[in-house]
């Protein structure tokens, strides 16, 4: 009975410490880069009214001028996607536990992926801007290292989580390395290497938009031209543009996903 | 006699993605015009590049460390006013809890449409109402954070926490208390782990954010950029990613922990 009294206090005990963390940590956090809580909340107001006064109503006048940058951004994203999906997936075969040839391929090549991974997609860009100069290379390059580090790592996983009985088998028949992954593996793998590269070229869509902004093509050039300019109006149209996209893109994978698996 | 052992269908199918992904590509790759004298002449500057980059310098450190802080502290800032945001909002749009089925309707378009606008987009429009620095990036912040919180509350609202909502509701309880007795603590942990998934996500997102001018160590990578300081930039990509890679393993951990517990 007393055990469980004090292990009830100590619980409630934790509970406070836990809540006194966070209130410290709030107030340091706030005091920290001077946030100011009066304009913050002053400034939503504020920024509701600048994006449905100022954005509204978009300027639909030169629709034309965006189906280049539409086009750009579907071509980026199909692109991107079939290269990066290439690379990752000999990479994930050479990363996953139960396909590796050796444990230090594995061990090497996952902490290069993790690498490629845990540096931000705009630092990739805009160092590639600076090798490549402003135009399409440097945006192809970026979203092939943002799919490669995404798509290795998820294409391992599933190489990892399939039945190891099949490979077994296969194993037992005395079939070499090749054979393996063709026989057991592959098969097994097929519904999610397709569902993860349709995944990968919705985020394609989705970070071509971004491209733009240090220079690298796409629609995301025109939300930072017409911001730069101050012509809100036809930026609403460039995102609403940008919304369709995106939305049309995930309706469309969604189906493909439905018909194959 | 060779005897197929794979499902036709299937097979034929994705024969068919494949075909149509080797289709789509040779159009868009000519379409795109990547020119190969471009390519080389990057590939051409890349050991100068990397040269410059080896420079390792621990002169910026500690302004890195500082404006890593101020990285961290946005997302933190954001991600507890989201979270109180979506808790308010999760349980009227909620199928299990919704008190009013047009209003759930309603405001489950708007976080889709929020949903669906890059966060540096939303962060970009911050920046242009409130200007440059961290309370922008904060502002920004907030509609996509609280858009994924509420998306996946409401699933977890919707999945697990339906029993416990029925019951309440069968012995006659009121919203408050299905809400607060019922959902809240069953859900607990797993809205705990969304928030640590979360916090994880936005704190990569603010490392990016301060490239378009929302505070926080993207600013310094992206001066060091356009003045082509290599040495330091190497340094802050050095930070970002130990960081990231640290807080993937805590939160990892974290979610494991409360996993763990829950059962």
């Amino acid at each position: 009975m007393k055990r469980a009294e004090m292990i009830a206090r100590q619980k409630k005990a934790k509970r406070l410490l836990s809540l006194f963390l966070f209130v410290a940590a709030t107030i340091f956090s706030i005091w920290f880069i001077k946030f100011d809580i009066v304009a913050f909340f002053n400034g939503i107001p504020l920024f509701l009214n600048f994006l449905f006064v100022d954005f509204m109503p978009p300027n639909v006048n030169d629709l034309a001028k965006y189906v280049r940058p539409v086009l750009d951004t579907l071509a980026f994203g199909v692109v991107a996607t079939v290269i990066s999906s290439v690379i990752a997936l000999v990479i994930a075969f050479l990363m996953a536990h139960n396909t590796a040839p050796h444990p230090v391929v594995r061990v090497a090549l996952r902490s290069v992926v993790s690498f490629i991974r845990n540096v931000p997609f705009l630092v990739w860009a805009s160092i590639l801007v600076v090798l490549f100069g402003v135009g399409t290379m440097p945006g192809i390059f970026a979203l092939i290292s943002l799919g490669i580090g995404f798509l290795a790592r998820l294409y391992a996983e599933s190489i990892e989580e399939i039945d190891k009985h099949a490979v077994e088998a296969v194993e037992a028949t005395g079939a070499t390395y090749l054979q393996k992954l063709k026989q057991a593996i592959i098969p097994q793998f097929m519904p999610g290497y397709i569902s993860w590269t349709l995944f990968m070229f919705e985020i394609t869509i989705r970070a071509s938009a971004i491209l733009g902004l240090v220079g690298a093509g796409g629609i995301g050039s025109q939300i930072k031209l017409t911001m730069d300019l101050f012509q809100y109006s036809k930026t609403a149209t460039v995102v609403t543009i940008m919304i369709l996209m995106i939305l049309a893109v995930e309706y469309v994978t969604q189906r493909i996903r439905e018909r194959l698996l | 006699m060779k005897i197929p052992i794979s499902h036709k269908a299937t097979r034929r199918n994705q024969r068919w993605f494949f075909a149509i992904m080797i289709v789509l590509f040779i159009p868009c790759a000519f379409y795109l015009k990547l020119s190969y004298s471009q390519f080389m002449d990057g590939v051409g500057r890349v050991p100068d590049i990397v040269k410059q980059f080896l420079h390792i310098s621990l002169e910026d450190l500690p302004t890195l460390l500082t404006e890593l802080l101020t990285s961290l502290i946005i997302a933190f800032l954001s991600v507890i006013i989201s979270v109180f945001l979506s808790l308010l909002l999760s349980f009227l749009i909620a199928d299990s809890t919704a008190p009013n089925r047009l209003i759930a309707k309603g405001l489950r378009l708007i976080v889709v449409i929020v949903r669906t606008i890059p966060t540096t987009i939303w962060v970009l429009l911050a920046v242009a109402s409130m200007g440059f620095g961290s309370m922008a990036g904060v502002l920004g912040l907030l509609f996509p954070t609280t858009s994924f919180l509420i998306k996946s509350f409401t699933a977890q609202i919707d999945e697990t926490g339906k029993d416990s909502v029925e019951a309440i509701r069968a012995l006659g309880g009121t919203w408050w208390h299905v809400v607060f007795n019922g959902a809240i603590p069953t859900l607990y942990t797993t809205f705990l782990a969304l928030i640590a998934f979360n916090f994880e996500i936005t704190v990569a997102e603010t490392v990016i954010l301060g490239m378009v001018g929302a505070g926080g160590i993207g600013v310094l990578l992206q001066e060091y950029i356009s003045y082509y300081e290599f040495a330091p930039l190497l340094m802050g990509i050095l930070v970002v990613f130990i960081t990231l890679f640290i807080l993937e393993l805590v939160t990892n951990r974290i979610r494991k922990r409360l996993a763990d517990n829950a059962r």
